[in-house]
């Protein structure tokens, strides 16, 4: 394996001097990576800097060292957003031959600049011990490889409390349809509740609900599409998702702006809503508040809307590790990615108390608590992984466009065209990515 | 008549007072107050809110915060990073600082002012467009010499980028501090045949006390203060300043913002300890410069 990964990053390697990496990458500073071999040290950072996590991270590369005999030095990446601003500097600069990243654009970016290792031998190493979707989520759509070992995820799902389902009659356990959907949302704000909980202060978390009408509306590939600029936004298609979504506004919370998706799980958490879109990151918050709360949380996909397309696509956030072509022993940053991914790897992450969702198909689930049983079955029934709205397409449009495109169509949902019409200006208006 | 005047002027000039003390109490009610509620936030825990909300009666306070914040934030490894960053960093400065003033107030040459306007300009750019460009510069210099981390990821390189960021506000303060130093003190140390250097050193640099005693404890405060390059030049978390261990504290998602508010004022405590110390020089660093001789 170590022959095959040594050409695979030799080629990368090429190819990212031949891009010049932005042009400052030292010729010379990137060809003495390929020196590199696989039996030597690791450098590894983690994207955290939790005291828990960093525990786990260090756990992942004290069990490394104990099964290989390689020894891996582990260190926090600091703050995490101020590490996700500054990866291309990162990157660039001396990076850690491995470390924890999101995949996605994120990844696939830096990838096509040359700054990351190919690791599509050790998603073929890994085999069928990851499933298809986590794969799909991983591979990079400008050439077809795979630039990240994927570890974890979670899906975005409507989250509700089951004994508000019991009251209003409805299912507890599903919400599939969009006339339960309604049923809910009329039933709860019946009952002097909010409907929909929203919490857009910070301009991404509607773009959860939106990318997830996208899909059950117009499918998958119009919605990867229409996120790089291979639909147009006034395309009526996308106008028709705007129209879905502002069905919901009426049952929404009128303070939309001023909470964000922590005021969202507080409405939850204080039974004043139905039902809200939000990835599911937080359920612990509930177990913190009793028990009682966590048996009542419950997650669904987000209803059907479209026959054609039932509920065939989720978001579902894949994290992973990364190599950098720039570091000092590349190969041995892929060998230890390739074993994250697998099925010791995970197992040790477990061990050392990661609560994470790990997706491999040979662990064992069975004594996952009903609603961790539940997020897998919500992920496992897609066909098509996204890694939601901000990392499926570029940082300079997401953050800076949609957001704030959608803030506004929830302010006045009656000037789509407006709003559609500015969004196709400003993609329009975008400089080509280097 | 004349008697009755000055009680109502006295009047006056006490309902004035009244007012001006009342605008006073205000505003300092306005600038405790997020401390006090940080404070009041650091003695509870985290459970208590997320069941309670943010305004409730507590049922526990305590310091327990304090000591979670002091045992994950790793407390003495980042705050002798930050010692070890601003005190050569200061020092520096200070010695630039009052080498360029000093020239540039006791010869008098053609581009005196240009220099010193230059000098301060820096000061007008924003280090965020200064970034890139000196990331650049670093990464460069280091494969140069065939170590890239000579100054990117290292002391060195952070304390360079202090050094020449916060010369130019030394320059400016202790240029216009020495120009009320009478001009005869240089003149007889030239008259005595003092050299350059030793009119620098022996005669103008203990007169500058006061000025850079107020500039050094203003300097180390701001350059402890400092996020934004150690979060970008340093890629080793174990080499980070006080300032970034705050952010062990917070998580990806979920932050607890009680045991944040307990780390905060830990990591404000060494300032606070400075000024009230050296309270007078703090206070005399902010007016100095103002009136120019």
């Amino acid at each position: 394996m170590s022959e095959t990964t040594n050409s695979v990053s030799r080629r990368t390697v090429l190819k990212g001097a031949a891009l010049g990496g932005v042009g400052l990458v030292g010729a010379g500073t990137l060809l003495s990576s390929c020196g590199s071999d696989s039996s030597g040290p690791v450098t590894f950072t983690a994207r955290t800097n939790v005291e828990n996590e960093l525990k786990i991270a260090q756990a992942l590369a004290d069990a490394y060292e104990a099964e290989t005999g390689i020894p891996v030095t582990m260190q926090g990446s600091g703050d995490t957003n101020a590490f996700q601003d500054g990866i291309s500097q990162y990157l660039q600069g001396t990076p850690d031959d491995a470390f924890q990243w999101m995949a996605g654009f994120r990844t696939n970016f830096r990838a096509d600049q040359g700054l990351l290792v190919d690791l599509s031998e050790n998603i073929s190493a890994l085999g069928n011990q990851i499933p298809e979707g986590f794969v799909s989520g991983a591979t990079n759509p400008s050439d077809g490889k795979q630039y990240i070992i994927p570890t974890t995820w979670y899906p975005w799902g409507l989250h509700y409390r089951k004994s508000t389902m019991l009251e209003l009659g409805l299912d507890p356990e599903n919400i599939a349809t969009w006339d339960d959907f309604m049923k809910l949302l009329e039933g709860t704000q019946k009952k002097g509740l909010i409907g929909y909980a929203m919490g857009d202060k910070g301009g991404w978390e509607a773009m959860g609900t939106f990318s997830i009408i996208n899909v059950r509306l117009n499918g998958y590939d119009y919605h990867i599409d229409l996120l790089n600029g291979r639909e147009k936004w006034t395309d009526q298609r996308t106008i028709d998702t705007f129209n879905q979504f502002a069905l919901l506004i009426p049952y929404m919370n009128k303070n939309f702006l001023d909470i964000s998706w922590d005021g969202m799980r507080d409405l939850l958490l204080a039974k004043k809503c139905g039902a809200m879109m939000m990835g599911s990151w937080w359920a612990n918050e509930f177990k913190a508040k009793s028990q009682e709360d966590y048996d009542d949380l419950w997650i669904v996909p987000f209803p059907e809307i479209n026959p054609a397309y039932g509920r065939d696509s989720i978001d579902a956030p894949v994290d992973g590790l990364c190599v950098a072509s720039n570091s000092a022993n590349s190969e041995g940053g892929a060998a230890f990615a390739q074993w994250c991914g697998s099925e010791e790897g995970m197992l040790a992450a477990q061990a050392a108390g990661d609560t994470n969702l790990y997706a491999n198909t040979n662990l064992d689930t069975s004594d996952y608590d009903p609603f961790n049983k539940q997020k897998l079955a919500v992920i496992g029934e897609a066909k098509n992984v996204m890694n939601f709205l901000d990392r499926d397409c570029r940082n300079d449009f997401a953050g800076t466009i949609v957001g704030p495109a959608i803030q506004n169509f929830l302010r006045k949902p009656n000037d789509v065209n407006g709003i559609v019409d500015g969004m196709q200006a400003a993609w329009d208006a975008l400089p080509a990515l280097a | 008549m004349s008697v009755k005047k000055s009680v109502g002027y006295k009047n006056r000039q006490k309902r004035k007072d009244r007012l001006i003390s009342l605008l006073i109490g205000v505003f300092a009610l306005l600038w405790i107050t997020p401390i006090l509620w940080t404070f009041w936030t650091s003695l509870r825990p985290y459970t208590d809110i997320i069941q309670k909300g943010v305004f409730s009666r507590p049922d526990t306070l305590n310091f327990d915060n304090y000591f979670n914040a002091y045992r994950q934030m790793d407390i003495w490894q980042y705050l002798s990073n930050s010692f070890i960053v601003a005190i050569p960093a200061v020092i520096l400065t200070l010695f630039f600082g009052s080498l360029l003033a000093f020239v540039i107030t006791r010869y008098s040459f053609r581009f005196n002012l240009y220099l010193l306007l230059l000098f301060t300009a820096g000061n007008l750019l924003p280090v965020q467009l200064v970034y890139a460009p000196l990331f650049k510069i670093y990464i460069w210099i280091g494969d140069l010499v065939g170590n890239r981390n000579i100054l990117y990821d290292s002391y060195i390189g952070l304390i360079l980028i202090h050094v020449a960021l916060q010369v130019g506000f030394a320059t400016f303060v202790l240029s216009s501090y020495m120009k009320t130093i009478p001009k005869e003190i240089s003149e007889s140390a030239m008259v005595d045949g003092a050299s350059v250097f030793r009119h620098y050193w022996n005669v103008i640099l203990p007169l500058l006390r006061p000025p850079l005693a107020a500039l050094s404890v203003l300097m180390t405060t701001w350059i402890y203060n400092e996020f934004f390059w150690a979060i970008v030049m340093i890629k080793s978390d174990s080499k980070r300043p006080i300032t970034s261990a705050l952010g062990r504290l917070q998580g990806e998602y979920v932050t607890d913002y009680n045991l944040l508010a307990a780390g905060a004022i830990m990591a404000a405590l060494p300032t606070l300890i400075i000024f009230f110390i050296l309270k007078r020089q703090f206070v005399s660093g902010l007016t100095i410069g103002s009136t120019k001789g």
